[in-house]
Protein backbone atom coordinates (compact mmCIF):
# COMPACT_ATOMS: atom_id res chain seq x y z
CA UNK A 1 0.00 0.00 0.00
CA UNK A 2 1.92 3.61 -1.39
CA UNK A 3 -0.65 5.37 -0.56
CA UNK A 4 -3.68 5.73 1.22
CA UNK A 5 -6.99 6.56 -0.81
CA UNK A 6 -8.48 9.94 0.65
CA UNK A 7 -10.01 13.23 -0.83
CA UNK A 8 -8.28 16.48 -1.39
CA UNK A 9 -9.70 19.35 0.09
CA UNK A 10 -10.11 22.49 -1.97
CA UNK A 11 -6.87 24.35 -0.31
CA UNK A 12 -4.83 21.20 -1.23
CA UNK A 13 -6.24 21.04 -4.87
CA UNK A 14 -5.18 24.93 -4.88
CA UNK A 15 -1.72 24.35 -4.00
CA UNK A 16 -0.65 21.80 -6.41
CA UNK A 17 -2.44 24.03 -8.90
CA UNK A 18 0.10 26.60 -8.04
CA UNK A 19 2.86 24.45 -7.91
CA UNK A 20 2.29 23.05 -11.08
CA UNK A 21 1.87 26.21 -12.75
CA UNK A 22 5.55 27.34 -11.06
CA UNK A 23 7.16 23.63 -12.45
CA UNK A 24 6.04 24.33 -15.99
CA UNK A 25 8.04 27.86 -15.24
CA UNK A 26 11.38 25.63 -14.02
CA UNK A 27 11.08 23.62 -16.79
CA UNK A 28 10.95 26.30 -19.44
CA UNK A 29 14.06 28.30 -17.82
CA UNK A 30 15.83 24.65 -17.46
CA UNK A 31 15.38 23.92 -21.25
CA UNK A 32 16.40 27.43 -22.33
CA UNK A 33 19.45 27.14 -20.13
CA UNK A 34 20.10 23.73 -21.32
CA UNK A 35 19.75 25.14 -25.13
CA UNK A 36 22.50 27.88 -24.42
CA UNK A 37 24.98 25.22 -23.12
CA UNK A 38 25.13 23.66 -26.68
CA UNK A 39 28.25 24.99 -28.16
CA UNK A 40 30.29 23.55 -25.24
CA UNK A 41 28.07 20.31 -25.14
CA UNK A 42 29.43 20.20 -28.65
CA UNK A 43 32.64 20.35 -27.77
CA UNK A 44 32.37 17.75 -25.08
CA UNK A 45 30.73 15.31 -27.30
CA UNK A 46 34.09 15.87 -29.94
CA UNK A 47 36.23 15.37 -27.08
CA UNK A 48 34.36 12.20 -25.85
CA UNK A 49 34.34 10.74 -29.34
CA UNK A 50 37.82 10.91 -29.11
CA UNK A 51 38.56 9.38 -25.63
CA UNK A 52 36.55 6.19 -26.52
CA UNK A 53 38.53 5.50 -29.14
CA UNK A 54 42.16 5.95 -27.56
CA UNK A 55 41.44 5.18 -23.59
CA UNK A 56 38.20 3.51 -24.50
CA UNK A 57 34.47 2.99 -23.31
CA UNK A 58 33.47 1.82 -20.14
CA UNK A 59 31.63 -1.74 -20.50
CA UNK A 60 31.41 -3.10 -16.63
CA UNK A 61 32.76 -1.32 -14.03
CA UNK A 62 36.61 -1.19 -14.96
CA UNK A 63 36.70 -3.12 -18.53
CA UNK A 64 36.83 -0.55 -21.19
CA UNK A 65 36.78 -1.11 -24.88
CA UNK A 66 38.10 1.32 -27.65
CA UNK A 67 35.91 1.96 -30.21
CA UNK A 68 37.20 1.62 -33.52
CA UNK A 69 36.27 4.43 -36.54
CA UNK A 70 33.89 2.86 -38.03
CA UNK A 71 31.30 2.65 -34.65
CA UNK A 72 31.52 6.38 -34.14
CA UNK A 73 27.64 7.66 -34.78
CA UNK A 74 27.76 10.27 -37.15
CA UNK A 75 24.82 13.40 -35.62
CA UNK A 76 21.58 12.81 -36.93
CA UNK A 77 19.75 16.23 -38.62
CA UNK A 78 17.43 16.30 -36.18
CA UNK A 79 17.41 18.42 -32.97
CA UNK A 80 20.07 17.39 -30.65
CA UNK A 81 17.28 17.99 -27.15
CA UNK A 82 18.83 16.48 -23.77
CA UNK A 83 16.03 18.07 -21.87
CA UNK A 84 12.80 15.65 -22.80
CA UNK B 1 1.26 12.59 -17.74
CA UNK B 2 3.73 11.84 -14.82
CA UNK B 3 6.47 14.54 -13.28
CA UNK B 4 8.82 15.85 -16.13
CA UNK B 5 12.26 15.76 -16.63
CA UNK B 6 13.86 18.63 -14.24
CA UNK B 7 17.41 18.70 -15.24
CA UNK B 8 19.04 20.08 -13.74
CA UNK B 9 17.74 22.08 -10.88
CA UNK B 10 19.83 23.82 -8.50
CA UNK B 11 18.34 24.43 -5.06
CA UNK B 12 20.63 27.14 -3.88
CA UNK B 13 19.41 29.41 -6.52
CA UNK B 14 16.07 29.89 -4.98
CA UNK B 15 14.71 30.86 -1.25
CA UNK B 16 12.69 28.77 1.13
CA UNK B 17 9.02 29.61 1.31
CA UNK B 18 6.61 28.76 4.03
CA UNK B 19 4.92 25.68 3.53
CA UNK B 20 1.27 26.06 4.21
CA UNK B 21 -0.22 22.71 3.43
CA UNK B 22 -3.18 22.42 4.97
CA UNK B 23 -2.40 19.91 8.27
CA UNK B 24 0.83 20.58 8.69
CA UNK B 25 1.75 23.08 11.84
CA UNK B 26 3.33 26.04 10.92
CA UNK B 27 7.56 26.46 10.73
CA UNK B 28 8.12 24.48 7.87
CA UNK B 29 10.00 25.84 4.63
CA UNK B 30 10.39 24.28 2.04
CA UNK B 31 11.82 24.34 -2.00
CA UNK B 32 9.90 22.36 -4.31
CA UNK B 33 12.18 20.23 -6.87
CA UNK B 34 9.70 17.84 -8.73
CA UNK B 35 6.36 17.00 -8.60
CA UNK B 36 3.86 14.85 -10.27
CA UNK B 37 1.04 16.96 -11.52
CA UNK B 38 -1.34 13.58 -11.33
CA UNK B 39 -0.95 12.47 -8.48
CA UNK B 40 1.05 15.20 -6.63
CA UNK B 41 3.76 13.02 -5.92
CA UNK B 42 7.20 15.58 -5.08
CA UNK B 43 10.19 15.75 -3.87
CA UNK B 44 11.58 19.24 -1.86
CA UNK B 45 14.03 20.59 0.16
CA UNK B 46 12.40 21.16 3.59
CA UNK B 47 13.72 23.62 6.37
CA UNK B 48 12.66 23.31 10.05
CA UNK B 49 12.65 26.02 11.71
CA UNK B 50 14.03 26.50 15.16
CA UNK B 51 11.46 25.29 17.67
CA UNK B 52 9.37 23.38 15.17
CA UNK B 53 6.57 21.44 16.49
CA UNK B 54 4.63 18.25 15.25
CA UNK B 55 2.24 15.96 16.74
CA UNK B 56 2.00 12.21 16.44
CA UNK B 57 0.65 12.08 12.66
CA UNK B 58 0.68 9.85 9.45
CA UNK B 59 0.54 10.35 5.98
CA UNK B 60 -1.61 8.81 3.09
CA UNK B 61 1.13 8.79 0.89
CA UNK B 62 4.70 6.71 1.60
CA UNK B 63 7.09 9.04 2.28
CA UNK B 64 11.55 9.17 2.83
CA UNK B 65 13.09 12.01 4.81
CA UNK B 66 16.61 12.62 4.79
CA UNK B 67 18.35 14.86 7.63
CA UNK B 68 20.80 17.35 5.76
CA UNK B 69 21.90 19.50 8.15
CA UNK B 70 20.80 19.79 11.94
CA UNK B 71 18.65 17.37 14.41
CA UNK B 72 15.29 16.29 14.73
CA UNK B 73 13.75 14.93 17.88
CA UNK B 74 11.38 11.76 17.21
CA UNK B 75 9.59 10.66 20.30
CA UNK B 76 12.89 10.94 22.82
CA UNK B 77 15.48 10.20 20.52
CA UNK B 78 17.47 13.35 18.74
CA UNK B 79 17.92 12.01 14.65
CA UNK B 80 21.22 14.43 13.13
CA UNK B 81 22.38 14.31 9.77
CA UNK B 82 22.63 11.34 7.76
CA UNK B 83 18.86 9.96 9.22
CA UNK B 84 16.51 8.34 7.12
CA UNK B 85 13.32 7.52 7.96
CA UNK B 86 10.96 5.50 5.55
CA UNK B 87 7.89 5.62 6.85
CA UNK B 88 4.74 3.95 4.79
CA UNK B 89 1.72 5.24 4.02
CA UNK B 90 -0.88 5.32 7.06
CA UNK B 91 1.99 4.88 9.72
CA UNK B 92 1.84 7.15 12.37
CA UNK B 93 5.24 8.36 13.39
CA UNK B 94 5.63 10.18 17.19
CA UNK B 95 6.12 13.82 18.05
CA UNK B 96 8.90 15.26 16.01
CA UNK B 97 10.44 18.44 17.40
CA UNK B 98 13.48 20.32 15.93
CA UNK B 99 14.58 22.61 19.20
CA UNK B 100 17.60 24.06 17.24
CA UNK B 101 16.42 23.80 13.46
CA UNK B 102 17.17 21.16 10.14
CA UNK B 103 16.98 20.50 6.94
CA UNK B 104 16.47 17.89 4.58
CA UNK B 105 14.80 16.04 1.84
CA UNK B 106 11.33 15.11 2.22
CA UNK B 107 10.11 12.36 -0.90
CA UNK B 108 6.24 11.60 -0.87
CA UNK B 109 6.65 9.23 -3.40
CA UNK B 110 2.91 8.40 -4.44
CA UNK B 111 0.61 11.19 -3.20
CA UNK B 112 0.37 14.75 -2.03
CA UNK B 113 2.21 15.55 0.65
CA UNK B 114 -0.43 14.78 3.71
CA UNK B 115 -0.56 15.45 7.56
CA UNK B 116 -3.04 13.61 9.66
CA UNK B 117 -2.96 13.78 13.55
CA UNK B 118 -2.62 10.65 14.97
CA UNK B 119 -1.43 8.39 17.62
CA UNK B 120 -2.29 5.26 15.68
CA UNK B 121 -1.76 3.80 12.12
CA UNK B 122 -4.11 3.88 9.56
CA UNK B 123 -5.70 0.34 9.69
CA UNK B 124 -4.47 -0.32 5.92
CA UNK B 125 -0.80 0.48 6.89
CA UNK B 126 2.12 -1.42 6.78
CA UNK B 127 4.16 -0.65 9.83
CA UNK B 128 6.62 -3.26 9.04
CA UNK B 129 8.15 -1.68 6.66
CA UNK B 130 9.08 1.68 8.28
CA UNK B 131 12.70 1.81 9.07
CA UNK B 132 15.22 4.59 10.12
CA UNK B 133 18.69 4.30 9.96
CA UNK B 134 21.91 6.75 10.46
CA UNK B 135 22.85 6.45 7.30
CA UNK B 136 26.27 8.11 8.22
CA UNK B 137 27.13 6.49 11.14
CA UNK B 138 25.67 3.05 11.40
CA UNK B 139 26.65 2.17 7.64
CA UNK B 140 29.56 1.49 5.20
CA UNK B 141 30.46 2.41 1.69
CA UNK B 142 29.67 -0.75 -1.13
CA UNK B 143 30.66 -0.77 -4.89
CA UNK B 144 27.58 -1.12 -7.10
CA UNK B 145 26.59 -4.68 -7.81
CA UNK B 146 24.84 -4.17 -10.70
CA UNK B 147 25.87 -5.81 -13.76
CA UNK B 148 27.05 -3.93 -15.49
CA UNK B 149 28.43 -1.29 -13.23
CA UNK B 150 29.02 1.79 -13.31
CA UNK B 151 33.47 2.61 -13.01
CA UNK B 152 35.49 2.02 -10.16
CA UNK B 153 34.45 4.98 -7.20
CA UNK B 154 31.05 5.47 -7.21
CA UNK B 155 30.13 3.68 -3.79
CA UNK B 156 26.85 3.70 -2.17
CA UNK B 157 24.66 2.94 0.47
CA UNK B 158 21.50 1.48 0.25
CA UNK B 159 18.91 3.15 2.39
CA UNK B 160 15.78 1.31 1.17
CA UNK B 161 14.97 -1.71 -1.30
CA UNK B 162 11.60 -2.33 -2.30
CA UNK B 163 11.22 -6.13 -2.96
CA UNK B 164 7.87 -6.19 -5.48
CA UNK B 165 9.35 -3.14 -7.57
CA UNK B 166 12.89 -3.00 -7.23
CA UNK B 167 12.81 0.71 -6.73
CA UNK B 168 15.50 1.55 -4.35
CA UNK B 169 16.74 4.91 -2.32
CA UNK B 170 20.47 4.98 -1.61
CA UNK B 171 23.08 7.45 -0.51
CA UNK B 172 26.33 7.78 -3.26
CA UNK B 173 29.69 8.83 -3.62
CA UNK B 174 31.90 9.53 -6.09
CA UNK B 175 35.77 9.44 -5.28
CA UNK B 176 37.61 12.72 -6.23
CA UNK B 177 38.78 12.33 -10.18
CA UNK B 178 35.91 9.78 -10.54
CA UNK B 179 35.26 9.48 -14.48
CA UNK B 180 33.07 7.18 -16.45
CA UNK B 181 33.53 7.45 -20.29
CA UNK B 182 29.76 6.01 -21.19
CA UNK B 183 26.38 6.86 -22.10
CA UNK B 184 23.66 5.70 -20.14
CA UNK B 185 20.20 5.30 -19.13
CA UNK B 186 17.35 3.09 -17.41
CA UNK B 187 14.19 1.62 -17.63
CA UNK B 188 13.52 3.43 -14.25
CA UNK B 189 13.12 7.03 -13.48
CA UNK B 190 15.37 8.22 -10.92
CA UNK B 191 16.15 11.28 -9.00
CA UNK B 192 19.28 12.72 -6.99
CA UNK B 193 20.30 15.18 -4.71
CA UNK B 194 23.89 16.55 -4.49
CA UNK B 195 24.68 17.04 -0.48
CA UNK B 196 27.99 18.13 -1.17
CA UNK B 197 30.25 18.38 -4.30
CA UNK B 198 29.89 18.93 -7.77
CA UNK B 199 29.64 16.39 -10.48
CA UNK B 200 29.90 16.71 -14.33
CA UNK B 201 27.62 15.01 -17.30
CA UNK B 202 28.52 15.62 -20.43
CA UNK B 203 24.51 16.54 -21.43
CA UNK B 204 23.76 18.59 -18.38
CA UNK B 205 27.56 20.35 -17.28
CA UNK B 206 28.22 20.82 -13.69
CA UNK B 207 25.33 19.67 -10.99
CA UNK B 208 26.74 21.43 -7.70
CA UNK B 209 26.00 21.03 -4.04
CA UNK B 210 22.16 21.72 -3.77
CA UNK B 211 21.62 20.40 -7.58
CA UNK B 212 18.79 18.25 -8.50
CA UNK B 213 17.56 16.61 -11.21
CA UNK B 214 14.36 14.10 -11.82
CA UNK B 215 15.29 11.49 -14.69
CA UNK B 216 12.08 9.64 -16.34
CA UNK B 217 13.02 6.43 -18.25
CA UNK B 218 15.18 6.04 -21.81
CA UNK B 219 17.37 9.40 -21.20
CA UNK B 220 20.77 9.46 -22.08
CA UNK B 221 23.21 10.77 -19.42
CA UNK B 222 26.60 10.69 -18.79
CA UNK B 223 29.84 10.43 -19.72
CA UNK B 224 30.87 11.12 -16.41
CA UNK B 225 33.32 13.25 -14.20
CA UNK B 226 33.59 14.54 -10.70
CA UNK B 227 36.86 16.64 -9.56
CA UNK B 228 36.26 16.66 -6.05
CA UNK B 229 34.77 14.50 -4.94
CA UNK B 230 30.24 14.41 -4.15
CA UNK B 231 28.21 12.92 -1.56
CA UNK B 232 24.51 12.52 -2.93
CA UNK B 233 21.61 10.80 -2.27
CA UNK B 234 19.51 9.09 -5.19
CA UNK B 235 15.99 7.00 -5.76
CA UNK B 236 14.67 5.38 -8.22
CA UNK B 237 10.78 4.20 -9.04
CA UNK B 238 11.90 0.62 -10.25
CA UNK B 239 14.46 -1.43 -10.92
CA UNK B 240 17.79 0.22 -12.29
CA UNK B 241 19.46 -1.36 -15.30
CA UNK B 242 22.46 0.41 -16.58
CA UNK B 243 21.73 0.42 -20.30
CA UNK B 244 25.69 1.90 -21.53
CA UNK B 245 26.13 2.71 -24.83
CA UNK B 246 28.07 5.23 -26.55
CA UNK B 247 25.78 7.25 -29.17
CA UNK B 248 25.51 10.55 -28.03
CA UNK B 249 22.08 11.70 -30.12
CA UNK B 250 19.84 8.70 -29.53
CA UNK B 251 16.09 9.97 -28.47
CA UNK B 252 14.01 8.25 -25.55
CA UNK B 253 12.13 6.31 -28.63
CA UNK B 254 15.37 4.46 -29.75
CA UNK B 255 16.76 4.06 -26.20
CA UNK B 256 13.18 2.44 -25.36
CA UNK B 257 13.45 0.46 -28.69
CA UNK B 258 16.59 -1.00 -27.81
CA UNK B 259 15.77 -1.61 -24.55
CA UNK B 260 12.59 -3.72 -25.64
CA UNK B 261 15.16 -5.34 -28.45
CA UNK B 262 17.37 -6.57 -25.24
CA UNK B 263 14.33 -8.02 -22.69
CA UNK B 264 13.37 -9.88 -26.32
CA UNK B 265 17.08 -11.51 -26.33
CA UNK B 266 17.77 -11.72 -22.89
CA UNK B 267 14.26 -13.62 -21.98
CA UNK B 268 12.71 -14.43 -25.02
CA UNK B 269 10.17 -16.79 -23.81
CA UNK B 270 8.98 -14.74 -21.55
CA UNK B 271 9.07 -12.11 -24.46
CA UNK B 272 7.06 -14.18 -26.37
CA UNK B 273 4.53 -15.11 -23.34
CA UNK B 274 3.84 -11.23 -23.03
CA UNK B 275 3.17 -10.55 -26.45
CA UNK B 276 0.86 -13.56 -27.10
CA UNK B 277 -1.33 -13.37 -24.33
CA UNK B 278 -4.13 -11.16 -25.09
CA UNK B 279 -5.35 -10.03 -21.62
CA UNK B 280 -1.79 -9.45 -20.10
CA UNK B 281 -2.26 -9.54 -16.63
CA UNK B 282 0.46 -11.36 -14.90
CA UNK B 283 0.05 -12.08 -11.37
CA UNK B 284 2.98 -12.45 -8.83
CA UNK B 285 2.30 -15.08 -6.40
CA UNK B 286 3.90 -13.26 -3.63
CA UNK B 287 1.69 -10.30 -3.45
CA UNK B 288 -1.41 -9.18 -3.55
CA UNK B 289 -3.49 -9.93 -6.87
CA UNK B 290 -3.47 -6.41 -8.67
CA UNK B 291 -7.29 -6.04 -9.54
CA UNK B 292 -7.62 -6.26 -5.72
CA UNK B 293 -6.11 -2.90 -5.06
CA UNK B 294 -5.72 -1.78 -8.62
CA UNK B 295 -2.32 -1.12 -8.23
CA UNK B 296 -0.51 -3.15 -11.05
CA UNK B 297 -0.22 -1.98 -14.23
CA UNK B 298 -2.16 -4.78 -16.91
CA UNK B 299 -4.18 -4.00 -19.73
CA UNK B 300 -6.70 -6.19 -22.19
CA UNK B 301 -4.86 -6.62 -25.24
CA UNK B 302 -4.70 -3.00 -26.35
CA UNK B 303 -1.59 -2.16 -24.45
CA UNK B 304 -3.18 0.67 -22.34
CA UNK B 305 -1.83 0.17 -19.01
CA UNK B 306 -2.82 3.16 -17.62
CA UNK B 307 -5.91 2.24 -16.59
CA UNK B 308 -8.03 1.40 -13.52
CA UNK B 309 -10.63 -0.58 -12.55
CA UNK B 310 -13.79 0.34 -10.29
CA UNK B 311 -14.48 -1.59 -7.61
CA UNK B 312 -17.02 -4.12 -8.57
CA UNK B 313 -20.73 -4.42 -7.02
CA UNK B 314 -21.66 -7.84 -5.18
CA UNK B 315 -25.17 -8.73 -6.23
CA UNK B 316 -27.55 -9.87 -3.44
CA UNK B 317 -28.68 -13.40 -3.34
Amino acid sequence: MKSIPHKRSREVEAWLKREITEQKARYRKIVAEQDALEPKRTKWVAEFLQRIQSRGTHVHFNIMRKVRPEEIPVQPKRKFRVVV
Amino acid sequence: MARPHIEPFVDRDVSFRKFTMPGFPKGMQYKMLSLDPDNGACTMTVMFEPGYRQPPGMSYSEYELFIMTGSITVGDKVHGPGSYFMVPAGVSIGALSSPRGATGLLFYNYGEPSFVESDSDHPRAERHKFAVVNSYDDMQWTSTNFFPATAPGCLVKVLHFDERTQAFTFLYCMTPNFWQDNISYHDCAEEAYHIWGTSWMMQFGDLPTGGYFYRPPYINHGAFGCKLGTLAIGRTDSRLYNHFHFNPWTNVEENRERAASRVQHWMPDLYKWINTHGHNHPVDFEFTHGHAHGDTPHHHGDGMVEHSHKKKRRRRK
